[in-house]
């Protein structure tokens, strides 16, 4: 284990190649332009439905801070993590390689994976810089009287800084395995695409591939941005980033006969992929939502969380059926979370659902609980729960009497927003690159730090 | 460059006695490319405090056998010993540090701070960065950052990182490549002074350098080991024994 002063020398010399890179300095500026955009696009939007232009506005309840705010701005950060975040990774990764400076790392008393270690440390942190725009959009929003609910604000926070420890992971993997700079970049995007592929082909096949699918960088962040937070989702998003820094320590160490280095690569991957299934297996999750989006009512969890038998549901709709995604990501889910013991079979036999008409079952889903088996074709949830309560031999609640989410209406232009974002950060950044790379600033640095004895 | 011997002299005595070896041997350290062997069994022994020269022209497999002596690539065949004790490659970053040409580390970061990160990661004090830095005629280039410098200056860095290294035996490749006349026989001083306590082991093309500042000299040829030995002994081994004005270029000349 590195003593605290090798752990300071070395983040200090990442810290350092950051300030030094372009790379960074550019993803801050270009996120804060398309953080300033997405706020304002969202916030004219916002008071447009909250009735600014003068005409009707929408019911209250549908104007959630969460989906018409929080969401599109910080969704800024998805682009930026794919198309920019990745570049200032593969640099400090792949420059060393280039330079020679990996043979002297390599000879330093301190342990390699210190160094692979120190170098996640600093980009988390170069990516948390980079999320100071998305906080400064949603400070903004407070500032003119926007509501925020914090629980489900942070929740998509912890998201996007995921999302950052996923691109870290890829990165660093990228850059260490490949040959220069610009192939390290072309793999990091084939696998940004790769995960769009699965996401493309999880909608038309379910099965195994869309369990997988509910991990890529897309669906994950969907999760946080539904309010859903999911331990599974957040210890498989940690894993994957940490696997792709194990991934790069094993395959920098140059010294090592190909073998070993390949069987260091295979030994990171085969934790990783064990730890995911492992994680997968959790079901442990949290409803941070401030409207309750992802659980049923509480009367109607109380009187679910009395039924101990499981519950067996067997669906009969292929998996581009539009009304699957309905139950599945409705209905089903919140069965899931509420319930002791629920297990969903997909029985359609074919991915559209349209050539299975000979088959009378389709469209049909049926329900098993206690030995009693019941069909419906709904994916409505009072309609389910009802069938539920039936097949359970529980007493359906009375009407709830907690409050209905009442929304937050603000009829309010963000005006300071492009003053903010197109002017201050810029300036901003501006004079940090210029403090970070000036002799000045490096001295300033520099000499506040001792060297041993 | 006014070089002060005595400082690099100080820093080494400080921290290399206590991992001192007597001798380390290299036994048929072999590096194949495919069907190509850049090095081929190449064998010999290095003594503690001397000044070893790798001689060799361009091709002849120098660098690879820099490499593969410190661990920094495998190696095909064979292995180095420590007082006859074998030393895996993992652990070869204890006994050694090998300075690779041509490397450009941390071209954004000024002189000083690539020095004192160095000295800080090796656990070296500040007074021997400022000895190094010195002796090294790299004092007044502190604050200009790697990418800024000539050849030789970055040459100059690239050494002051080495001679800042704790280890009983330094590897330098090509240590006088882009240095000119003057700064050329600075650096020899300063090695000089430097190896009173420290084992140097250079890696040379130009053959007159190499026999001004090595003791002894390994010959190298192919990927091949031709000859070990002081200039005596090899002149001696080529039959040049008589004609005491043979230079290390007529030796090497008769023995590859």
């Amino acid at each position: 284990m590195p003593s605290r002063s090798e752990w300071r020398w070395l983040l200090e010399k990442e810290l350092r190649e950051l300030a030094a890179s372009r790379a960074f300095w550019l993803l801050l500026i270009v996120t804060g332009a398309l953080v300033g955009h997405a706020v304002m696009s969202a916030s004219e939007l916002y008071a447009e439905a909250s009735g600014i232009g003068g005409g009707p506005a929408a019911l209250s309840q549908g104007l959630s801070p969460l989906e018409g705010i929080v969401v599109p701005t910080l969704g800024a950060y998805d682009l930026a993590a794919t198309l920019l975040f990745p570049f200032v990774v593969i640099r400090l990764v792949a420059v060393e390689k280039q330079s020679g400076a990996l043979a002297l790392m390599l000879q330093a008393p301190t342990r390699f994976g210190a160094s692979i270690v120190a170098k996640g440390i600093v980009l988390l942190v170069a990516w948390g810089v980079a999320l100071l725009a998305g906080g400064a959009a949603l400070v903004a929003w407070m500032a003119i009287g926007g509501h925020l609910y914090a629980p489900e604000t942070w929740t998509v926070v912890l998201g996007y800084l995921l999302r950052g420890a996923l691109a870290i992971g890829v990165g660093a993997a990228a850059g260490a395995l490949a040959a220069s700079a610009a192939s390290a970049a072309i793999i990091a995007l084939t696998v940004t695409i790769g995960t769009w592929a699965l996401d493309y082909v999880a909608a038309a096949r379910g099965g195994t591939i869309g369990a997988i699918a509910q991990y890529t960088p897309t669906s994950a962040l969907a999760s946080f941005e539904h309010g859903n937070l999911r331990v599974s989702t957040v210890l498989i998003l940690t894993t994957i980033g940490l696997a792709g820094l194990g991934v790069a320590a094993a395959w920098l160490r140059e010294g090592r006969p190909l073998a070993r280095r390949v069987g260091g690569v295979a030994a990171a991957l085969t934790a990783a992929i064990l730890a995911c299934i492992l994680f997968a297996q959790l079901r442990s999750d949290r409803d941070v939502s401030e409207d309750r989006r992802n659980s049923f009512s509480r009367a109607d969890e109380a009187a679910l969380r009395r039924i101990d038998a499981p519950l067996k549901v067997t669906v009969h709709l292929a998996a581009e059926d539009p009304r699957l995604t309905d139950l599945d990501r409705g209905v089903l889910a919140k069965l899931r979370r509420t319930m002791k013991s629920v297990t969903v079979e997909y029985a359609a036999q074919s991915r559209s659902g349209l050539f299975e008409a000979s088959n009378s079952h389709y469209g049909e889903v049926w329900y098993e609980l206690g030995g009693k088996r019941e069909m419906n074709r709904s994916s409505t949830e009072p309609i389910v729960l009802e069938t539920v309560y039936r097949l359970g031999g529980v007493a359906p609640p009375t009407a709830a009497e907690e409050p209905a989410y009442r929304g937050y209406p603000l009829a309010k232009r963000m005006a300071a927003a492009p003053w903010i974002f197109f002017v201050a950060w810029p300036i901003l950044v501006a004079l940090a690159w210029w403090w970070a790379t000036s002799a000045k600033g490096r001295e300033g640095r520099g000499g506040a730090t001792a060297v041993v004895g | 460059m006014s070089p002060s011997v005595s400082a690099p002299v100080q820093v080494a005595e400080a921290r290399a006695g206590a991992t001192a070896f007597d001798v380390i041997t290299v036994d048929n350290l072999s590096k194949r490319y495919g069907e190509f062997w850049a090095l081929r069994g190449a064998s010999f022994s290095i003594r503690r405090g001397e000044i070893l020269g790798l001689i060799g022209p361009n091709g002849s497999g120098k660098t690879t056998l820099f490499q593969c002596f410190a661990g920094l690539a495998p190696a095909t065949l064979g292995g180095v010993e420590r007082d006859g004790t074998r030393v895996p490659p993992d652990d070869r970053k204890r006994l050694l540090f090998f300075v690779p040409d041509g490397v450009r580390p941390w071209a954004e970061q000024s002189v000083a701070w690539t020095l004192r990160f160095i000295a800080g990661v090796h656990g070296a004090s500040r007074d021997s960065v400022e000895a190094i830095s010195s002796s090294l005629g790299l004092t007044p280039l502190a604050d200009a950052r790697l990418h800024e410098l000539s050849k030789g200056e970055h040459r100059r860095v690239v050494l002051a990182i080495g001679l800042l290294t704790p280890h009983p035996l330094l590897l330098l490749d090509e240590p006088f490549d882009g240095l000119d006349l003057r700064q050329t026989r600075d650096v020899m001083a300063v090695l000089r002074a430097h190896a009173r306590h420290r084992t140097l082991f250079l890696s040379i093309h130009q053959l007159g350098d190499a026999e001004r500042v090595c003791d002894r000299f390994v010959l190298l040829s192919a990927g091949r080991v031709a000859g070990e030995g002081t200039l005596d002994e090899l002149r001696a081994r080529a039959g040049l024994a008589s004609t005491q004005r043979a230079g290390l270029e007529e030796v090497f000349l008769a023995l590859t």
